[in-house]
């Protein structure tokens, strides 16, 4: 270790100011902290600091992913194999879910990492580990099938119109791995939607749960179509389903959930917020459902939860702090209006089935507004005190 | 008495307390007076090396309000001045001959100190030297004696890690503390308001009378000047409190009755790096090494005050004018392969993202490692869990980057101080400086304002 630390040294200073690669010192900074600690100390007050840093939280994000990346590629090979109408064993699956899945991961982690080292070097500023999180999140969200170059240029899309226009990690306003794939989703529909892009066999079609409820015949049960169509509670539960790699099993996102609220990572007032909205919402327009209203109607919020990118989004996505409310009453604001925005996409909007994503980055935008509201009450709480008689 | 609940904010059980016995040390062989100690005031110096000086001789005047002086805590020879970048003066040393020969000032009897109007006794409080004991808010600065504060905060409660506990240098002193008490409170229009731990035992606090007293219930910044303003009278823009610690009150009496400057200083001797860990009575500007028994101190950084607020003055260096503690502990700086993999059983976080949060720590080692380097603000929610003073943390720093003044006063600046933040400074995953950006804040509307 200690000829490490020695080379990294000799290495580290041809980065240091006045040498040829100091352009590049970022890059070095990133190698040199992820092999070892900085092992700088605080120059002034406070004298010590908290064993945390960006790393660490970065990181822990990635290992409360690793339950939905793993059923992702599972279950990519195992819709494979289905269609194929292969005999599906149990490494078979991951061999066939992995050679679609790694490719997508690695590309979108390339041309992230790519465009995040470029800013840092012309801006001067350190490569954030947020693109760990925002490159594997993106990589989730789409289907299986993609062209890589579209990955390439999502990503890219992401990154540099999603957050380095706008100054960089902290200061963007939407999600990046979201804008990312709503690029790629409105630009090249094709690929991104309908229902013959979720299991990458060519050719082959099957709806996912939600286009079949949003398909069904109108007065008719929603959960008789999904059953017709041959998806149970219990498959779509577990994420034995067609659909966005990492979005299918809300188990996996329930294990990535209790992984972030145990490490207080994720903040559980958004993601409790979304779940009411949600319920609250889609239990609300169960009371108009009836012969003339469309099947959706008739769905209880349970089965909403286990549909579509729901859960994924609302642990994984929505809890972006940076492009979420700051302030603890917005969280909550912001969580219930994401629920609640999702079930209205989904069933009152005919043009998409799905509203998770498009929920998640309207109310990236009213986190600001919602943010300035709650001050202002903080504000004005502060003044009426100055204007009220002193107590005792 | 009135109780005060505390509920944001956080104790670090730092290793290294001080056992609550009182070592009389007596008078190093030298003190010296900083002057970076004392923000606000623009200091002329008014001796010169060589000169001979007495305790309560001044050694310094305030360029502004000339009545305002610092005077000397040792009788002897000034042996040094050091000065810094642009000669601005760092410290004056005062080679003390021990004798602790005192320059005479004006005697009152109890009597007529009690008949003394407003006006005489702020003059004979500026002339005895003991104003720069007594701060104001905003800005924490040397209270302005043309100033009419609202109320005035005695501190007889210290949370910071491993803090001098005043209680026990206030025992046996009730008389003393009242005394000085009840000349505040001529000072004042309002209320004076002492405040202490709900834990206190000394009668000079918990019996103390004509003022108003308040129990502090919780972690730190429970303690701090900021929180207890917050709590009990809180100032709005234009609103001016005075505050001064509990120490410090018992040098009124001997000022006033004996006519003498009284140097006295209490100074707990504190973290793992400390061999003798005892509270020590000595005198205002002591040297690190006396405190410390010229212990070896290679590998450690000496702080003057606590881990939190304190400054690195070096094992060279002395006692800071307000300080009552000091911190000694390991500098730290080994690099860790791997470190954001460790599972971190070893690792002290308020955060839950090392194993220790499960396992949990009996003793907290910490040495002044970073542990990490500065990013961007992520994680916008944590601070508040921090600070006890119902300011949106993360708003208030966004405001006085972007220089709005205005909203940062309305989001409450006024109200803090930059060791209001050291806790947000701690905990930021981002290495951010959150204390150092309110200091920003507050001296750009000083300096506009």
């Amino acid at each position: 270790m200690q000829l490490l630390e020695k080379q990294l040294k000799k290495i580290g200073a041809l980065f240091q100011p006045g040498r040829p690669l100091n352009k590049f010192y970022p890059l070095f900074e990133a190698m040199d902290t992820f092999a070892f600690t900085p092992g700088k100390t605080a120059a002034k007050a406070p004298h010590v600091r908290d064993a945390v840093d960006i790393k660490r939280v970065m990181i822990l994000v990635v290992v409360a992913l690793m339950p939905c990346i793993f059923m992702g590629i599972y279950n990519a090979g195992y819709q494979i194999e289905l269609a194929k109408g292969m005999a599906h064993s149990f490494w078979g699956c991951v061999a066939s879910g992995a050679i679609k899945v790694v490719p997508i991961v690695i590309v979108a982690y390339a041309a992230g990492g790519f465009w995040e080292v470029l800013f840092a070097v012309i801006r001067k500023h350190e490569i954030n580990e947020g693109f760990l999180v925002t490159g594997i999140l993106y990589a989730l969200t789409l289907p299986p099938s993609i062209p890589l170059w579209q990955v390439a240029v999502g990503i890219s899309f992401g990154v540099v119109i999603g957050k380095e226009i706008f100054g960089g990690t902290g200061f963007n306003i939407l999600n990046p791995a979201l804008t990312a794939r709503a690029f790629v989703f409105f630009a090249y529909p094709a690929q991104m939607s309908g229902d013959n892009v979720w299991i990458a066999v060519d050719g082959f079609t099957r709806a996912t749960p939600l286009s079949v409820v949003a398909a069904a015949d109108k007065g008719g049960s929603a959960i008789m179509a999904l059953q017709d169509a041959g998806y149970t509670f219990k498959e779509m539960f577990l994420g034995f389903i067609p659909g966005s790699i990492g979005e299918t099993s809300t188990l996996a996102c329930l294990l990535g959930l209790a992984f972030l609220l145990i490490t207080r990572v994720a903040s559980w007032r958004i993601v409790a917020g979304c779940a009411l909205g949600l319920t609250g919402m889609s239990a609300f327009l169960t009371l108009f459902q009836g012969p003339d209203a469309l099947a959706f109607f008739s769905l209880p919020p349970h089965w909403h939860m286990i549909m579509g990118g729901f859960a994924f989004g609302s642990i994984f996505m929505a809890t972006d702090p940076v492009s979420s409310s700051a302030t603890n009453i917005g969280r909550w604001i912001y969580g219930i209006m994401i629920g609640l925005l999702i079930v209205l996409i989904r069933m009152v909007n005919p043009a998409y089935p799905e509203g998770t994503m498009l929920a998640i980055l309207f109310m990236n935008v009213f986190a600001p507004l919602i943010d300035h509201f709650v001050v202002e009450g903080k504000i004005k709480k502060r003044l009426a005190r100055r204007n009220a008689p002193k107590a005792g | 008495m009135n109780v005060i609940h505390v509920r944001q904010g956080r104790d670090i059980k730092l290793a290294g307390p001080a056992r609550q016995e009182i070592h009389d040390t007596g008078i190093p062989d030298r003190v010296a007076i900083q002057p970076p100690d004392f923000p606000g005031l623009r200091l002329r110096l008014l001796v010169r090396e060589d000169d001979q000086v007495k305790v309560g001789t001044p050694l310094f005047e305030d360029k502004t309000n000339p009545k305002i002086k610092i005077v000397s805590p040792a009788s002897g020879r000034v042996s040094a001045i050091n000065r810094g970048e642009k000669r601005a003066l760092l410290e004056v040393v005062v080679e003390a001959d021990g004798s602790q020969q005192a320059l005479a000032r004006q005697r009152y009897s109890a009597d007529e100190v009690s008949r003394l109007s407003r006006e005489d006794l702020v003059e004979a409080l500026l002339e005895g030297g003991f104003w720069p004991c007594i701060r104001q808010r905003p800005f924490s600065n040397v209270a302005h004696p043309s100033d009419v504060p609202k109320s005035i905060f005695v501190q007889a409660i210290n949370t910071e890690p491993l803090a001098l506990d005043v209680d026990v240098v206030l025992r046996d002193r009730q008389e003393e503390f009242q005394f000085g008490l009840d000349v505040l409170r001529k000072l004042t229009k309002g209320d004076v308001h002492v405040c202490f731990s709900s834990q206190a035992q000394a009668k000079a606090l918990t019996e103390a009378k004509n003022v108003k007293t308040h129990g502090v219930e919780g972690p730190h910044p429970a303690g701090n000047v900021s929180t207890l303003v917050h709590f009990i009278d809180p100032i709005n823009k234009g609103d001016i409190v005075w505050y001064l610690r509990a120490e410090d009150v018992l040098r009124i009496a001997p000022l006033l009755l004996e006519g003498t400057f009284s140097p006295e200083k209490y100074a707990a001797v504190t973290g793992e790096g400390a061999q003798n860990r005892v509270y020590k009575k000595t005198i205002i500007g002591a040297p690190i090494l006396y405190l410390l028994e010229k212990q070896n101190l290679a590998g450690y950084r000496c702080i003057s005050g606590s881990v939190l607020a304190g400054k690195n003055v070096g094992a060279n260096g002395f006692l800071c004018f307000y300080d009552s503690q000091v911190t000694v502990i390991p500098e730290g700086g080994k690099r860790e392969f791997l470190g954001w993999l460790s599972l971190g059983f070893n690792k002290y976080s308020f955060s839950r993202t090392f194993l220790s949060s499960v396992t949990g720590q009996k003793e907290i080692s910490l040495d002044a490692d970073r542990h990490g380097d500065h990013r961007a603000i992520v994680l916008n929610h944590i601070y508040d869990d921090y600070v006890p003073l119902d300011i949106p943390v993360y708003f208030l720093l966004r405001a006085v980057i972007a220089g709005d003044i205005e909203e940062a006063e309305k989001l409450g600046i006024l109200e803090c101080d930059e060791e209001d933040f050291a806790l947000c400074t701690f905990a930021c995953p981002s290495k951010t400086d959150v204390g150092g950006i309110i200091r920003n804040g507050l001296q750009l509307i000083e300096r506009e304002g």
